[in-house]
C-alpha cells in the first residue's frame, strides 16, 4: 500500500520544481476552463505566445508590464523578509507617482539631475505613505495588513481628486489627467524605457543588502524570530520601521517610473493593480529578491495575455482569474512539496 | 515470540544524512515496565514515533501478540492499543478534565452534559486508580495532575501499551511515587509500559528491564536487577564517567563584583510584580546558584540581568557600571552571556540555519561584519568553530536549527553564550533536556568559566546539581530572595523549606 508521508525538510530544487509544476497545473486547469467555455485553447495559447514573444512590439509591451511588477513584487518581498505583509503597494505606488509628478511639474533642471531627483521623490512618496502603518505596527502592534490595505483606497481617491482638481490639465478635454511631465527616461527600445534596467538593478541591490550586510542579517533574524532577535541585541522595532519604509519606497519608485517613463502624466488607474499583483509576485518568489524576476515575468506574461486575448473576445476578468489560480496552486504546491509517497512496513 | 505484547524487529529509519534507528529489536513482555534509556539523539524518540505510527520505518516489522501489524498513521496505533503520554502535555487548558478525557474519542456519547462526562470520567478514574477531579479546569491543575489526566485519556481508549516520555521530569517526589504505583497497577493487568528517562536511579528503581540505545543502535537489554548506575552510564555514553564528580574547585581568589542587583523590582508580562526588592551580587570566579520552584521569578531575574526586562525599581550594575536601560546589546557589549530558559523561543531562530544561529551574538563585529558588510564566509567559519567546540552533530551548516535534537540545540546555545560571557554568564536551566553525559560536559564547562574568573549565575531546578557546583546558593520564592548561603552551609532540607516559602526561624 502506498501512503503519503510528511517530511520536515526538502531540498531547494524540490521547492523550485513544486513552483514550476504548480504554475503549469494552474495554466492547465485554466486552459480546461477556457475549453469548456468554448474557446479554441491551443489557438489562443499560440497567439498569446506569438503576441508576447514573436514581435518587438509584443516584447516591449511585456517589458512595460514587467518593470513595475518587479518593483511592487520586490516591495512586498522585502516586507516578507521581516515577517510583515505590506498590502499597501497599490497606495504607495500612487503616492510615489504623485510625489514624482509634483516634483516634475514644479522643479526645473537638466534631465540627468532631474531623473534621480524624481526617483528620490517617488521613493519618499511611497515611504511616506507607509509611515503611519509602520509606526502603528512598531509601537502599538496594530496589524499592518489592515492599515496598509485601507490606505490604498485613500491613495486612489487622492489621485482622482488631484487629476480632476488642482493638477488637471485644461488642455485635456476628455480624460482627467495632469499636464505632461517634461522629463523622460532614456529608451531601451522604442517604447521600452530604462526603468526595466533600474528595476533589475534594484533587485540586485536588495539581494546584496539582505545577504551581505549586517542590517540584512538583523532583518532576517528579526523576521525569523522576534524574541531571539531582541535577545541577540537587535533593535527590532527600528528594523520593522526601516523595512516597511524601504518596502513602501520601492513601490513608490514603481509609481514614479510609470508616470515618468510610460504614461508621462498622473492619471487615475495607472497602477493597473500592480500593487496587488506585486503581493502575488512576492509570494511566488517566496520572498527571495532574485526569485522576484521570474515571478514578475510570469505575471507580466499573464497580464499581456489579457491584452492579446481581448482581441478574441476574452474578457480581462477571465485572464485575471488565471492569476488567482496560479496563486492558489502555488500555495498548495508549497505544502504538497513536503509530502512524499512511501510504502510502509516492508521488511 | 507470541508472548510479547509488542515486538519490534529490525526497525530501521533514516533521515537525510542520519540513520536514526539502525536495525533495532525490542520486545515488551506482559506485566513489565520497560525502560528505554539513551542520550539525546540516541534514537529513542524516532523509535517511539515508529511504534505510535507517526513515522513509517524504512525496514523492520512490528508484531502485537505475535501478529504482524502496520501502523500507517497514529490512528492505527491507537486502535491497536498503543498510547503515548508526551513530555509536553497535549491538553486543552481551558477545558475541564472530563472534557479533555472525552475530546476526540469515539466512545463519547452523542448527547452529553457536563454531569454525564464527569460521571464517566469518575468511573474511569476509579477503574484505573488515577485520582483526578473531573470538574476541574486543566489550567488550574498541577503538572502531576495534568499528567494523570493524560494517562487517563490514553488508558480510556483501551491502551495495552503505555509509552511515557520522561514522565517524572515535571513531578514532585511524592507525585512520582504515586505515578509508579499507578503504573504497577496497570501492568499487573498483563499490559506493558515503556518508560523513557534520563535518570539512572529512577530507571533502576522503576523498571523491570532496561533497553539502552546509543547512536541509533540497541546496545543492550538487561534485567534491572542485574544493572547498576555505573554500568548503565557506561552503556549509554560508551565511556566511563567519573563517579559522583564534583566541579567545585578549592580555594580561589574571588574577583570584583561583576553582576549586581540593588533593591530591584520588576514586573512580568501581565504587569504583575514578579521580583520584589532583590539584592544579589555575583563576583568574578564564583558560581551563585538560584534555587526555587519554577515560576517564582527565575525568568524575570535572568531577563533583568541580561537587559531583556526593565526594572521598576532599583539598579542593575555590570562590572560596577550602572545599566540605565534594558538594552540587550549594551549588556552583551558589557560581557554578559545568557543561556535562556526557553531556547527555541528566545535563544534560537528555529527556521534559520545553523550558521546564522551560531553567530547570533557575534555577528556585528569582525570578522563576521566589517564596515557594515556581513561576510557569509566568515560567519560560516566562525559557526563551524563554535559547532566543533560545542560538540554539536550537524548534518550540514545550512540545515535549519530546528532539525537538531534538543540536546544539540542546548549545547550550541551554551557554547555561543560562553564565548561572549567575558564578565558573567547567566545560565537558566542549562542542563534541562540533556542526558547524563551531556550534563557532565555542560557543568564542567560552566566550572571552567568560573575558573577563568567569570561570574556565573546558575538557575536550576536540580538541587543536587546546584549544591554540587555552586559556591553560594540563593533561594527565590515569589520574587523575593529568601536567603543566600555558602554551599557548605546549605543543607537540602533548609533550602527545601525556604523554596516552599518558610522563612528562617530567627
Amino acid at each position: 500500500m502506498i501512503r503519503l508521508q510528511r517530511v520536515s525538510t526538502v531540498g531547494p530544487w524540490i521547492v523550485v520544481a513544486a513552483r514550476v509544476l504548480s504554475v503549469a497545473a494552474a495554466l492547465l486547469v485554466g486552459g480546461a476552463a477556457f475549453a469548456v467555455a468554448g474557446y479554441d485553447v491551443p489557438m489562443l495559447a499560440g497567439s498569446v505566445v506569438r503576441g508576447s514573444f514573436d514581435s518587438l512590439f509584443g516584447l516591449e509591451d511585456l517589458g512595460l508590464l514587467f518593470s513595475p511588477l518587479i518593483l511592487t513584487g520586490l516591495a512586498a518581498a522585502v516586507a516578507l523578509r521581516i515577517g510583515l505583509w505590506n498590502i499597501g503597494g497599490e497606495g504607495q505606488f500612487y503616492a510615489g507617482a504623485i510625489a514624482a509628478t509634483l516634483t516634475g511639474l514644479n522643479l526645473h533642471g537638466p534631465t540627468p539631475v532631474m531623473l534621480p531627483l524624481l526617483a528620490l521623490a517617488g521613493f519618499a512618496g511611497g515611504a511616506a505613505w507607509v509611515l503611519v502603518p509602520a509606526l502603528a505596527r512598531a509601537f502599538l502592534a496594530i496589524d499592518e495588513i489592515i492599515t496598509t490595505l485601507l490606505l490604498n483606497f485613500v491613495a486612489v481617491l487622492l489621485v482622482n481628486y488631484l487629476c480632476t482638481g488642482p493638477l488637471r490639465d485644461p488642455a485635456q478635454a476628455v480624460t482627467s489627467a495632469s499636464a505632461r511631465i517634461p522629463y523622460e527616461l532614456p529608451p531601451l527600445l522604442d517604447d521600452l524605457h530604462w526603468g526595466l534596467g533600474g528595476s533589475v538593478a534594484l533587485v540586485s541591490v536588495m539581494a546584496v543588502l539582505f545577504a551581505r550586510t549586517r542590517w540584512g542579517y538583523e532583518v532576517r533574524l528579526s523576521g525569523a524570530n522576534r524574541h531571539a532577535a531582541r535577545y541577540a541585541g537587535i533593535p527590532v522595532r527600528r528594523r520593522l520601521i526601516q523595512v516597511l519604509l524601504l518596502s513602501g519606497g520601492l513601490a513608490g519608485v514603481a509609481g514614479m517610473l510609470e508616470v515618468v517613463g510610460t504614461v508621462h502624466r498622473l492619471q487615475g488607474g495607472i497602477s493597473n493593480n500592480y500593487g496587488y499583483l506585486g503581493i502575488m509576485v512576492a509570494v511566488l518568489a517566496g520572498g527571495v529578491p532574485f526569485a522576484v524576476l521570474p515571478a514578475a515575468l510570469l505575471m507580466a506574461v499573464i497580464l499581456n495575455a489579457g491584452t492579446v486575448l481581448q482581441a478574441y473576445g476574452v474578457s480581462n476578468y477571465e485572464v485575471l482569474a488565471l492569476t488567482g489560480l496560479v496563486l492558489l496552486f502555488t500555495a498548495m504546491g508549497e505544502r504538497i512539496a513536503y509530502y512524499r509517497l512511501s510504502r510502509p512496513m516492508r521488511a | 515470540m507470541s508472548g510479547a505484547v509488542v515486538e519490534l524487529v529490525g526497525i530501521t529509519k533514516s533521515f537525510p544524512g542520519l540513520i536514526a534507528n539502525d536495525a533495532i529489536d525490542l520486545d515488551l513482555r506482559p506485566g513489565e515496565i520497560h525502560a528505554l534509556l539513551g542520550e539525546n539523539g540516541a534514537g529513542k524518540s524516532t523509535l517511539m514515533n515508529v511504534l505510535t505510527g507517526i513515522y513509517q520505518p524504512d525496514a523492520g516489522r512490528i508484531f502485537m501478540q505475535g501478529v504482524p501489524v502496520r501502523f500507517a498513521s497514529p490512528k492505527d496505533a491507537v486502535a491497536a492499543g498503543i498510547g503515548m503520554v508526551h513530555q509536553h502535555f497535549k491538553l486543552i487548558r481551558a477545558f475541564t478534565v472530563a472534557e479533555n478525557v472525552h475530546l476526540g474519542w469515539q466512545d463519547t456519547p452523542f448527547r452529553t452534559s457536563a454531569g454525564l462526562l464527569e460521571g464517566r470520567t469518575r468511573a474511569l478514574a476509579e477503574r484505573f486508580g488515577l485520582a483526578v477531579r473531573p470538574e476541574a479546569r486543566v489550567e488550574d491543575l498541577s503538572a502531576g495532575e495534568q499528567q494523570r489526566v493524560e494517562i487517563l485519556r490514553v488508558l480510556a481508549r483501551g491502551a495495552r501499551v503505555l509509552i511515557l516520555d520522561e514522565p517524572t521530569a515535571v513531578l514532585t517526589p511524592g507525585e512520582a511515587a504515586a505515578l509508579v504505583r499507578a503504573l504497577r497497577g496497570f501492568v499487573a493487568l498483563g499490559y506493558a509500559v515503556i518508560f523513557i528517562s534520563h535518570k539512572l536511579d529512577e530507571v533502576l528503581e522503576v523498571a523491570d528491564r532496561i533497553t539502552v540505545l546509543r547512536a541509533g543502535r540497541k546496545v543492550a537489554t538487561l534485567p534491572a536487577a542485574e544493572c547498576d548506575q555505573a554500568r548503565l552510564a557506561t552503556l549509554m555514553v560508551g565511556r566511563e564517567l567519573g563517579a559522583g564528580q564534583r566541579h567545585s574547585a578549592g580555594k580561589r581568589q574571588l574577583g570584583p563584583i561583576v553582576l549586581q542587583l540593588a533593591g530591584v523590582s520588576a514586573n512580568d508580562e501581565r504587569g504583575v510584580q514578579a521580583l520584589a526588592d532583590v539584592d544579589l551580587a555575583v563576583r568574578g570566579g564564583e558560581i551563585v546558584g538560584v534555587a526555587g520552584v519554577a515560576g517564582n521569578g527565575q525568568r524575570e531575574l535572568s531577563e533583568v540581568l541580561t537587559g531583556l526586562r526593565p526594572v521598576t525599581e532599583g539598579q542593575v550594575r555590570i562590572g560596577g557600571q550602572i545599566m540605565h536601560h534594558a538594552n540587550p546589546a549594551e549588556f552583551l557589549a558589557a560581557g554578559i552571556g545568557h543561556i535562556p530558559e526557553d531556547r527555541l523561543r528566545s535563544g534560537l531562530a528555529p527556521s534559520m540555519n545553523v550558521t546564522d544561529n551560531a553567530v547570533m551574538r557575534e555577528y556585528s563585529r569582525p570578522p563576521v561584519t566589517r564596515g557594515g558588510l556581513f561576510s557569509p564566509g566568515a560567519a560560516m567559519t566562525l559557526a563551524r568553530h563554535i559547532v566543533a567546540d560545542a560538540q554539536v552533530l550537524v548534518p550540514n551548516m545550512r540545515a535549519p536549527v530546528r532539525n537538531l535534537s534538543g540536546g544539540n540545540q542546548q549545547r550550541l546555545v551554551a557554547r555561543r553564550e560562553m564565548r561572549v560571557a567575558g564578565q558573567a554568564l547567566v545560565a537558566v536551566y542549562p542542563t534541562r533536556g540533556l542526558d547524563i553525559g551531556a550534563i557532565d560536559t555542560m557543568l564542567r564547562s560552566i566550572a571552567e568559566m568560573r575558573d577563568r574568573g567569570v561570574g556565573v549565575l546558575l538557575v536550576s531546578e536540580e538541587l543536587d546539581e546546584l549544591l554540587g557546583i555552586a559556591d553560594r546558593v540563593a533561594v527565590l520564592f515569589q520574587g523575593r530572595i529568601m536567603g543566600v548561603f555558602p554551599t557548605a552551609e546549605a543543607e537540602p532540607e533548609r533550602i527545601g523549606l525556604l523554596m516552599g516559602g518558610r522563612a528562617e526561624a530567627a
